[in-house]
Parts: structure tokens; C-alpha cells; sequence
């Protein structure tokens, strides 16, 4: 595939290789095989239904796939529960934000920075990554003040907080201004150039264009067509089954 | 002398549980210090009921640990504090003649509860069970006990000189065995002894509660309180930072279910007694009932619910039928008016008014 032309040194993260979820009828991942290089962003779109969240879902472990298998870095983890993947370096943000309502940013930050730094380090790190994210000064606000792109960006820093090697973004813009949509695109290229492996999921076109990365097109619940993001908006089968001709 | 006092208040001083600084401290020192003068006050009768409050209190709080702090609705409180009276009494009936004393009674009323918990818990968690689940599975458990014990009216059903009596409860199996002791605790030739009946006893059960509150600041405030809380918020976020939330709920559960045992245990030595009736329905409800109108969410509050409507429920038993009615109906009332019960509404009220913001985070 064409991903194999881009990358001919390929170093593999996170492979996925027939990969099926069946939900009592519905299929909503179906024989999807494809697999993630080291350090890529790497977007993932596709209409809605296509499996996507689903996926995202496989590969963290928060749901068991039917069949099929997940590898990464090698390593067969298709059985191994949500933690352990954390543990292994993959974390996920979700497509519902999901940061701790009720607590403060400080709080939020400071139960994923807990699991590898000590009591004392935490200050330090939550400034680091609120400066990272743009919310410095924001430690003692109870989350419900912030705005929607603000619990976003939370959201993407309570899971770099873990340090990640790979970190699956499950919409992030979603809810975001046009100029918060750009800052999430250059934290994002940030993310890559310190070596994460970013996979985004995005209904943004704007946005995944922006990032101009390796995009992977599911529909059905197959991979549908892999390529540079030129290369997949030039493609005539993609427009039809976005316009839901296919 | 300030500094370390600084930092061992701090310790207990928390985003997690209502009040900090100066005037909270002054003020809970001094509802201790009415509580330690109140047998000068009033009857003897009243200073036993009143340490039987307490107990309540302590079985409260450990409902506020596992649900207000880590969302898991236990309907089985009562069962650990059932099986923590029992597990008292039959190692008391039994070591009482050698030893001299509860001293090894005391510690199993605590651990076979935990130990309980841990076989339960983990059954539970590692199976993922959430939400109504584990409230129905921990009630159900709790009946089950009940209807067991209840049906060991039978000789058989003796453990060395302890007999589970059926539904009369724990008795000695014999004439010439120990009847079941208050609390009598021995370290080589000292000896204390705490009459259920006695004035002691109420000091004892006060310094335990104390004791426990405490403890309970500085658990929740701790680290591991914050884990609770993400749990308690969205444990499947929790789990993607890599956290095994299963030995989470295990362990809040084994500690929870050790509070629970202690408030057995101490209620088994306050009335010398322990039957059947503690595992039924009402008793396990009643405890969600404490919490649920004094604040789920802050110890304070669970422990003045408790004992507030214990008093309010022994008050209404002498105008007949009407407590658990009465109870329910308070219940339903503050779920409508204060959600997160009357003592954290009316703390968050005097914050508030007094502008007394929260201290900046610690780490």
C-alpha cells in the first residue's frame, strides 16, 4: 500500500491485522488490517459509522474484538486489559473529552501524573503541561468553568501526563474555535516531533489538512484507501462514499 | 513545634474533605470536647445509647469511604459489621479463659470482615461489576448471611465454646464457658477493661471515632484518596493512565469493610450481644440513609447524619412504628432539597457566607 512508499524504512508501532467487533449484530469493525509507524501522525478519517471510535476502542482495550489480533511493538496485546496497555506506552483521549467534572485542573493533572512522579514533582510537571497545552495559570479553576477547547486540551494533557508513545485522539477539535483548531494542529505536530506516535481521528478536513500526514480512510469497518492526504483528496472513491454513493 | 504541626495538619488538610484552617479545627475541637463533656451532663442511659451513636458513626463512615469517595454502593455494610461482631465474639468466647483478655477478639472483628471483603471484592471487581450490581450482589450477600445464621439454632453449630444460637445469636456453649466480654485489653499486667455499660466504654468509642475521622482525612487526602476520586469520576479515563482500577475498588473495599468490622466489634462488646437481625434489610439501609442525608461526600458530614438521625430514630421509637418511616421520608426530603446531604449543604453555606476560601493545593 502506499503507506509502504512512503515509508520504506518502516519502523511498525501498532499493527492491527483482521481485526472484527460484532455488537450482537451490528458489525461495526469488520476484517480491518492495518498497521501505525513509529513517530507518524497519522489520521484516521472516514463517514460516520465507519468504526472509528470503535477501533480506537480495540486498540486501547476497552472493548474485545470478536477476532482478530492487536500488536505492538511486537507484542501481541490483543487480550491485555486497558492498564496494561497504559503501562506499555498507549493511551487514548476520548471523543467525549471525559476529564474529572468535579474536579480542579490541578486534580485532573494530578491523578495521571501520580502514576510515575512523586508527590513532589507533580507542581512542576502540572506547569509544564499546562504551558504545553495553553492553560498556564488555570491549576486551581474547577474544569466546568473552562471552556469546551480548553477541557480538550485538559484532556490531551492528563494523557501526555502518562508519557505516552503512542497517544490515540479521538476528535480533538471537536467543539473548537477555528483558531483553537490551528493550536491544536501545531501541538499535535509538537506531540510527533518529540517522538509520539499520534493517531487522530477527525471530521475536520480543515484540520487533517493542516496536519498533511499519513490518512487512513475506514468505511464499513475496513480500511478503505491509505495515503498522504493529497493523495486521499484526489481520490474519486473517497468523495462517493462521503456523499454516500458507495 | 509550629512547623511540624503545620505539616502534620496538612497531612490532614485536603481539596477532599470540607473544612481546613484555624476556625475548622477550633470549631470540630470543641464539638469533641462536648461530646467528651456530655456524660457529665446527662443520664447513664443516655451515655450508653450515645456510645452506641458512635458506633453507628463509625459504620457510616465506612459507607462515606467506599461510596462518597470511590462511587461504589455497598448495600452490605451491615453484613461486615455482622460478621465483624461475630468474628469478635467467637474469638472472644473462646480466648477469654487463657488470655485474660479481647486483645486477639478486637483485631479478628477487623481482619475476618477484610478478609471477607477481599474474596467478595475481588469476585466482584476482577469481574468488572459496576453500579447497581454490586449494590445488589453486597445486599444479597448480606441476607444470605442472615438466613445462615439464622438457621444455627442447632447444637452443631459450635465453635469450640462459642454457639451461633440461631436466631437467640452468640451464645457460650456451655454453662461453664465465659459469657461473651465487653472489651478487656491486657499488655502484660495492665489490664483495661471497658464495660459496655460503663462511662469508659463511651470515652473508648469516642477516642476510636476520633481516631478514625483522622485517619480517614489523611487516607482520602493522600494519594490513594485521588484514585478513589477518579475512580469515583470515570473509572474507565482512570484505567487509560494505567492504573489497575480492579485493585483499587479491592483494597477501598477490604478497608471499608475493616471500618465496618470495628463498628461490629465494638457493638458486639458495647451490648454483649450479636444476632441475625444485623444482616436483614433494614439495617443495611439504614446506614445508606445516614450517609445519603449527612453528605456522602466528607466524613464530618457522614458521622453527624449518623448520629444525628440514630438520635432522632431512638426519639420517634417512642411514639411508635413511625422511625424507618419517618427516616425514609427525611431521605426522599433531602435527596429533593440537598443532594449532597444536609451537613455538606449547610457547610458549603457557612464557606460560602465567611468567604473562607480554600486553601491553594498542596503537593
Amino acid at each position: 500500500m502506499s503507506s509502504e512508499l512512503l515509508y520504506p524504512s518502516g519502523d511498525t508501532i501498532v499493527q492491527v491485522h483482521d481485526l472484527h467487533k460484532d455488537y450482537g449484530g451490528v458489525h461495526a469493525v469488520k476484517g480491518l488490517t492495518m498497521s501505525v509507524e513509529r513517530s507518524d501522525i497519522h489520521c484516521i478519517i472516514g463517514p460516520n459509522g465507519a468504526g472509528k471510535s470503535t477501533f480506537f476502542k480495540l486498540l486501547m482495550g476497552l472493548e474485545r474484538p470478536t477476532s482478530g489480533s492487536i500488536f505492538y511493538k511486537g507484542q501481541d496485546i490483543t487480550k491485555q486489559p486497558p492498564f496494561k496497555r497504559a503501562r506499555l506506552g498507549l493511551t487514548v483521549k476520548f471523543q467525549n473529552i471525559r476529564v474529572y467534572q468535579d474536579l480542579t485542573v490541578f486534580q485532573n493533572l494530578f491523578i495521571p501524573l501520580r502514576r510515575h512522579h512523586s508527590r513532589s514533582d507533580i507542581l512542576g510537571q502540572v506547569t509544564r503541561l499546562l504551558a504545553h497545552m495553553h492553560l498556564d495559570g488555570t491549576e486551581n479553576v474547577p474544569v466546568r468553568n473552562l471552556s469546551h477547547g480548553q477541557q480538550q486540551w485538559l484532556s490531551i494533557g492528563m494523557s501526555l501526563a502518562v508519557d505516552p508513545e503512542v497517544l490515540l485522539l479521538d476528535e480533538p477539535t471537536a467543539g473548537m474555535s477555528v483558531e483553537e483548531t490551528a493550536e491544536t494542529a501545531k501541538i499535535v505536530r509538537n506531540l510527533s516531533a518529540q517522538g509520539i506516535t499520534v493517531m487522530v481521528i477527525e471530521h475536520d478536513m480543515e484540520f487533517v489538512r493542516n496536519l498533511n500526514s499519513v490518512t487512513s480512510v475506514l468505511h464499513l469497518g475496513k480500511l478503505f484507501a491509505q495515503g498522504s492526504f493529497a493523495s486521499i483528496e484526489a481520490n474519486e472513491d473517497v468523495r462517493r462514499i462521503y456523499l454516500g454513493t458507495l | 513545634m509550629q512547623p511540624t504541626l503545620d505539616r502534620w495538619l496538612g497531612r490532614l488538610n485536603g481539596p477532599q474533605t470540607t473544612g481546613h484552617g484555624p476556625a475548622f479545627w477550633v470549631a470540630s475541637l470543641v464539638v469533641i470536647l462536648g461530646f467528651a463533656f456530655l456524660p457529665q451532663f446527662v443520664s447513664r442511659y443516655q451515655v450508653i445509647t450515645f456510645s452506641n451513636y458512635m458506633i453507628s458513626a463509625l459504620l457510616a463512615l465506612s459507607l462515606c469511604l467506599i461510596w462518597g469517595y470511590c462511587g461504589i454502593l455497598s448495600l452490605g455494610q451491615a453484613a461486615f459489621f455482622g460478621i465483624g461482631g461475630y468474628a469478635y465474639g467467637i474469638v472472644a468466647l473462646n480466648l477469654l479463659r487463657d488470655h485474660g483478655n479481647t486483645d486477639i477478639a478486637f483485631l479478628a472483628g477487623m481482619i475476618v470482615p477484610m478478609l471477607f471483603a477481599a474474596v467478595v471484592g475481588a469476585i466482584m471487581f476482577f469481574a468488572r461489576l459496576q453500579g447497581v450490581y454490586v449494590a445488589i450482589l453486597t445486599l444479597v450477600i448480606s441476607l444470605l448471611l442472615g438466613t445462615f445464621m439464622r438457621q444455627t439454632a442447632d447444637p452443631s453449630y459450635t465453635i469450640g465454646a462459642a454457639y451461633l444460637g440461631g436466631m437467640n445469636g452468640l451464645r457460650p456453649a456451655s454453662p461453664n464457658d465465659p459469657l461473651l466480654p465487653s472489651l478487656i485489653f491486657g499488655l502484660g499486667d495492665w489490664v483495661w477493661e471497658f464495660d459496655g455499660r460503663s462511662v469508659a466504654f463511651y470515652y473508648f468509642t469516642l477516642c476510636v471515632l476520633v481516631l478514625a475521622y483522622l485517619a480517614f482525612r489523611w487516607l482520602v487526602n493522600s494519594s490513594y484518596g485521588y484514585l478513589l476520586i477518579g475512580c469515583r469520576e470515570d473509572i474507565e479515563r482512570t484505567e487509560t493512565f494505567g492504573y489497575d482500577v480492579r485493585l483499587i475498588q479491592i483494597s477501598v473495599f477490604c478497608i471499608s469493610a475493616g471500618i465496618a468490622g470495628l463498628a461490629g466489634t465494638l457493638y458486639a462488646a458495647w451490648g454483649t450481644y450479636i444476632h441475625p437481625d444485623g444482616f436483614a434489610v433494614a439495617p443495611n439501609i439504614l446506614v445508606v440513609i445516614w450517609v445519603a442525608v449527612g453528605g456522602r461526600k466528607d466524613p464530618a458530614a457522614a458521622i453527624l447524619g449518623a448520629i444525628g438521625l440514630s438520635w432522632l430514630s431512638v426519639r420517634l421509637t417512642a411514639l411508635g412504628e413511625i422511625s424507618l418511616f419517618v427516616q425514609g421520608a427525611i431521605l426522599v426530603l433531602v435527596m429533593l432539597i440537598a443532594p449532597d446531604g444536609i451537613i455538606t449543604t449547610l457547610a458549603r453555606l457557612i464557606e460560602r457566607t465567611f468567604a473562607v476560601r480554600g486553601r491553594p493545593i498542596k503537593t
